[in-house]
């Protein structure tokens, strides 16, 4: 019996094994109980002791590379066979796909976290009023009486219903009259943000009849002027993240402040952009001042004891001065594309 | 308010300069609008066009010889109106225009050297007009600068006053206020009383109304005058401020409104009656006004009236046929006080802002009265002439000055500085206020009379601040205390935006995107939704906005079209806000709208969004707030903006915590390019949002024993709540029963009209041991028969 003829016929009768069932078949007819090599090994019995010794390492040897040339075969067939399952299952990679609009809140909404989140770090909570006001709040409370020439700052919208006085509700034309709310209901010390929505009868490229607003209002017993201007500027840093911010307050006039100031952010043109913090062109930014004690005595507030500021800002118009957005009308539209383009995504929100 | 600095100069002696003073009125409270300065237009000069001859390679081109008195220059000019000799305006290469705001470049225009340029006014900023190159009369020497050919040396300010300033709305009151600040002197007002007021005025007047609408009326009678055109300096004056010069009478009383802020006014003498009352209106008394248009008032007005008609509407604008024209023979001058609030509220009925009105609602400085009246003799006697009567008067006028007892430390408490009181006293005194009895920490100030503004002690305050300088108020910023921050963190409305933020993640990682959307909705909007009628908006700008919106889905759908017609398919949208209920209940609510588009050729596979993915993104809403919609009561929705079929209403209580369903096919007619609209509208401050905590309530799976999956089908009553057949098989075992989830529906008519089959999927789950086969048998059973008999439903198999 030769050996080598066996190895090399099985040796080619693997190679040609071209699926799983051919090989097991070669495997069968040399492994197997009634295989090839396997009746040499059995016909070892018939052999004397020496010749058993060397025929039956020179036999194992050969059931072991056989062995092993059938594992090998059979790694070779299966990553074969899902080689070309693979093929079959294969996708276009190039298939575009669809031009989704991707979910964004509106820049308001950003503008409102991000004021509430810093004048909270200044210990400010937030308060609230309803859209639909009395005159008495909105007005006379405020040191805005009828016929007053203030009252003709802002353009009011009025609703048919009127309230016990027997005036007309009014949409609010500012977030102040939540000052008045939180003084009747609050003892002081108070320090509130109230951010909302406004209305006036207004609408073009920069005035839309709703809009938004921040009140701010602090009453202790010394909050002073000079809190009034850092606590601003310290907002404005933070907010428009400008640290070398250049700014100016200046005399103003509103009927519930007292000194009243406005407040502007310097800004110069860099390639027909706008750059906020320096610069010698102003932008206002917001109205301020000290609480008249008129408003403070019409909500029954001690003016020996208590004093204190009150800012209200526009909270489109930072918005709009922070991204360089120009046309607050879009702000309202409800067009996906601009909040997919202006918006924030989950992660930057 | 506009003036030009020379006028201003005429009151206030200065060395400033326009850009300071400028500067001067913004810092001390008179916004600074607009100033133009055309001071560095000295550089271009007058120049003239010595010869000319036609571009070699240009029809329209001509090559011009300048001469602008120094040297001559070749410029290639393209005006019309190019010839010899003709005097203009020269910038050389190098130079800024203004118009074009471009630098000239020395350069070769279509081969020939171009090294300048002949202005328009339109080049120059002063006009649109781009006609020609400006034409000088020949009398200008030729390097004359422009400002001072043109004109150009007297900028013009253009301020805003807040209306609390009634006293600056002059320019003597703007310059006294500059005085103040320290950039000049006051000058005196430079006339001279009439010497010899010579006859009793024909003409008399008497005070007729119960209210105090009139405190005071003065006048005199001018015999003979001739009201000519005024001469070149009153009209110069008048036409730099816009307003255009009639005659001589009317320009004055124009003048003096805006010189002194005193407004009067001249009657014809000879058109009124002998006897002038001051009255109410009667009602719909009519009257023609000096604009040429009819008003009906009503008995709240007062007006001037003689025995016949009403002649002015008092305060506010005189009466067309009483109006001096150059035919005015005899003059009847009229100076008064009237009372800052009925002139308010007529002017406002009638809608009429005329100057006077502007100036009386504000408050009018009451010495100011007999000045004007001297002031305007004098300039109606200097430049009409004829003879002046005396004074003919009715009323009291009340020229009390207003004092005030002021503390000094209130200042630096209020702005919280150290400013010693001399420094406040002379800051007072620069603004006339005088001080009495001045001790050592506080005196009396009298209040000048032109600042009915300031009547207590804030009010001192403010007049120091505002010319001391805000930029010289030291900055501090308080911190946050404890108990802030402890405010801030059991503050509802604090809780509230967080619960919105979380709202809005959850919605932003489903793929919906937020919208802000007016607070109004139309018309039509309400009579679908038939909302409060009494919350229309009196004035609103347009139909569309006419109401205060008691739900978003109207303003949503709009807003869904408009994006569909701009190719957006598959529409999803959110909006966080408010809608009235009444004038009294306003809620915040989330409001979202989903419209998708069946597209069956897409090679996307898609399942078409149906009420049931609806209910699954209701559902993960609210969770998102850590509350479980099944714990809720869950109903039909009665509301009218849904199907009928196709909606339901979570309910905790009585509160009504979310609606959501199709949108009704009654409101979708309004849109019909839309298709498969859905909408939630969940009331998130109804639900007890101040005492959430974290608690997850879907509780499989957390024990390490093996769980067992069983399924149910039973055949119900086709309007059977399913939500309580969940919560009655959950309750069953609550040891052991850890999940059940309902996932199919079958509806048809071998079931009969009034039946539905339903499968759920109970998973069981033991903390304590995998379960054996007889204990798991056991609960089927359970589950078999409390179902069927509980329910009354058929066990399918």
């Amino acid at each position: 019996m030769d050996i080598k003829k066996v190895l090399n016929k099985a040796t080619k009768e693997i190679e040609q094994s071209s699926n799983q069932l051919d090989l097991q078949n070669v495997k069968v007819a040399y492994l197997g109980k009634k295989g090839k090599i396997t009746e040499l090994l059995k016909s070892l019995k018939n052999l004397s002791l020496d010749e058993k010794k060397s025929t039956g390492a020179e036999l194992n040897q050969l059931r072991g590379e056989v062995d092993n040339l059938i594992k090998i075969k059979f790694n070779q067939i299966k990553v074969e066979e899902i080689n070309s399952k693979l093929r079959n299952e294969s996708l276009d990679f190039s298939f575009p796909p669809p031009n989704s609009i991707s979910p964004k809140v509106h820049p308001i909404s950003k503008t409102f976290d991000e004021v509430i989140t810093i004048f909270g770090s200044m210990g400010y909570s937030v308060a609230e009023g309803p859209d639909i006001e009395t005159d008495y709040f909105n007005f006379s409370a405020l040191n805005i009486p009828e016929n007053h020439p203030a009252r003709e700052m802002q353009d009011t919208f009025y609703i048919d219903d009127k309230d016990k006085d027997g005036k007309p509700f009014v949409l609010r034309t500012h977030t102040s009259p939540v000052q008045i709310r939180t003084l009747l209901n609050e003892k002081p010390p108070i320090k509130i943000i109230a951010p909302g929505r406004t209305y006036r009868c207004d609408s073009d490229s920069t005035h839309s009849p709703m809009f938004h607003q921040v009140e701010g209002l602090f009453i202790n017993e010394n909050a002073n002027m000079g809190d009034l201007k850092g606590t601003l500027i310290e907002f404005c840093k933070q907010f428009f993240n400008v640290q070398d911010l250049k700014v100016r307050f200046r005399p103003s006039y509103f009927p519930f402040t007292e000194p009243s100031a406005e407040m502007d952010i310097a800004y110069e043109i860099v390639n027909n952009n706008i750059k906020l913090g320096q610069g010698d062109l102003w932008l206002e930014i917001l109205g301020c001042g000290m609480v008249n004690p008129i408003v403070l005595e019409n909500c029954n507030v001690d003016t020996k004891n208590f004093q204190g500021f009150a800012f209200g800002m526009g909270l489109d118009r930072i918005t709009m001065l922070k991204y360089g957005l120009t046309d607050i009308r879009s702000f309202f539209s409800g067009n996906l594309n601009w909040i997919a383009n202006n918006g924030f995504s989950i992660g930057d929100f | 308010m506009k003036f030009s600095y020379s006028w201003l100069c005429e009151h206030l002696e200065t060395d400033k300069n326009a850009t300071e003073i400028g500067d001067a009125l913004t810092n001390i409270g008179l916004e600074l609008e607009s100033l133009s300065d055309y001071s560095s237009y000295s550089k271009f000069v007058v120049a003239t066009i010595k010869d000319f001859k036609k571009h070699p390679n240009a029809d329209r081109l001509n090559i011009c010889k300048v001469d602008d008195g120094a040297d001559t220059y070749q410029v290639i000019c393209g005006a019309n109106n190019v010839k010899k000799g003709l005097k203009g305006i020269f910038a050389k290469e190098g130079m800024y225009i203004p118009g074009t705001k471009i630098h000239l470049k020395k350069g070769k225009i279509r081969g020939e050297t171009s090294e300048g340029m002949l202005l328009s006014e339109r080049e120059l900023n002063l006009s649109d007009d781009h006609e020609g190159i400006i034409e000088l009369s020949e009398n200008f020497k030729n390097g004359t600068s422009a400002v001072e050919a043109l004109k150009l040396d007297d900028p013009i300010f253009e301020i805003g006053i807040t209306p609390n300033r009634g006293d600056c709305l002059s320019i003597r009151g703007v310059a006294r206020d500059l005085s103040a600040k320290g950039m000049g002197k006051l000058k005196p007002l430079r006339y001279e009383k009439i010497k010899k007021l010579e006859f009793e005025s024909p003409i008399s007047w008497s005070i007729k109304n119960d209210e105090n609408s009139c405190e005071y009326v003065v006048s005199r009678y001018f015999k003979d005058v001739n009201n000519t055109k005024s001469p070149e300096w009153l009209q110069k004056k008048l036409i730099s401020l816009g307003l255009r010069p009639i005659n001589a009478l009317v320009d004055i009383t124009n003048f003096i409104t805006v010189d002194l802020g005193r407004p009067l006014h001249v009657f014809d003498a000879d058109k009124v009656g002998k006897k002038l009352d001051m009255r109410l209106a009667n009602s719909n008394e009519k009257i023609l006004a000096l604009d040429n248009k009819d008003y009906t008032l009503d008995g709240n007005s007062t007006v001037i009236a003689d025995s016949n008609n009403a002649l002015a509407i008092a305060g506010i604008i005189g009466g067309d046929h009483s109006g001096c024209t150059e035919n005015t023979k005899n003059v009847f001058l009229e100076v008064a006080i009237f009372n800052p609030n009925s002139v308010a509220k007529t002017g406002r009925s009638l809608g009429i802002n005329s100057d006077a009105r502007y100036r009386f609602e504000r408050g009018l400085d009451k010495n100011m009265v007999l000045e004007g009246l001297e002031y305007a003799s004098y300039l109606i006697n200097k430049i009409c002439g004829g003879s002046v009567s005396k004074n003919t008067d009715a009323g009291k006028l009340d020229t009390n000055e207003h004092k005030i007892k002021y503390d000094f430390n209130y200042f630096n408490k209020v702005i919280g500085l150290d400013l010693e009181p001399q420094i406040q006293v002379k800051i007072l005194k620069d603004l006339k206020f005088q001080i009495n009895e001045r001790g050592d920490n506080e005196c009396d100030v009298l209040v000048p009379s032109w600042r009915n503004d300031v009547k207590n002690n804030i009010d001192i305050v403010e007049e120091i601040i505002r010319i001391y300088g805000y930029d010289n108020i030291n900055i501090s910023v308080p911190s946050s205390s404890k108990d802030e921050i402890n405010n801030i963190e059991n503050s509802l409305v604090n809780k509230k935006f967080k619960t919105i933020t979380k709202l809005k993640k959850t919605l932003l990682s489903n793929g919906v995107s937020e919208v802000i959307t007016f607070s109004f909705h139309s018309n039509r909007a309400q009579e679908i939704l038939t909302g409060d009628t009494s919350l229309k908006i009196s004035n609103a700008i347009s139909d569309d906005q006419s109401f205060m919106r008691n739900s978003m889905i109207f303003n949503h759908l709009e807003s869904a079209e408009l994006n569909f017609k701009k190719g957006i398919k598959n529409i999803q949208l959110f909006e966080i806000g408010p809608i009235y209920n009444s004038s009294q209940s306003q809620e915040n609510i989330l409001s979202l709208l989903i419209s998708s588009q069946d597209d069956t050729n897409s090679i996307y596979k898609s399942v078409n969004f149906n009420f049931y993915s609806l209910t699954e993104l209701a559902s993960k809403l609210i969770s998102s707030l850590n509350f479980d919609i099944k714990q809720f009561n869950i109903s039909r929705s009665t509301s009218n903006i849904y199907h009928p079929g196709q909606s339901a209403e979570v309910h905790m209580g009585k509160k009504l915590i979310a609606r959501y369903g199709k949108v009704h096919p009654l409101i979708m007619e309004e849109f019909p390019k839309l298709k498969n609209t859905y909408a939630i509208e969940l009331f998130f401050e109804n639900l007890p949002i101040e005492s959430i905590s974290r608690v997850n309530s879907i509780n499989i799976l957390d024990s390490q024993f093996q769980f067992s999956e069983k399924d149910f089908s039973f055949i119900f009553e086709k309007e059977q709540n399913l939500y309580e057949v969940q919560r009655y098989v959950t309750g069953i075992d609550k040891n052991l029963i850890k999940n059940v989830e309902f996932f199919d529906l079958y509806e048809s008519n071998d079931l009969g009209d009034n039946s539905k089959s339903v499968t759920f999927r109970v998973t069981i789950q033991s903390k304590e041991k995998t379960l054996e086969e007889k204990d798991l048998e056991q609960l089927h059973k359970n589950i078999l028969e409390k179902v069927s008999n509980k329910f009354k439903a058929k066990i399918r198999t």
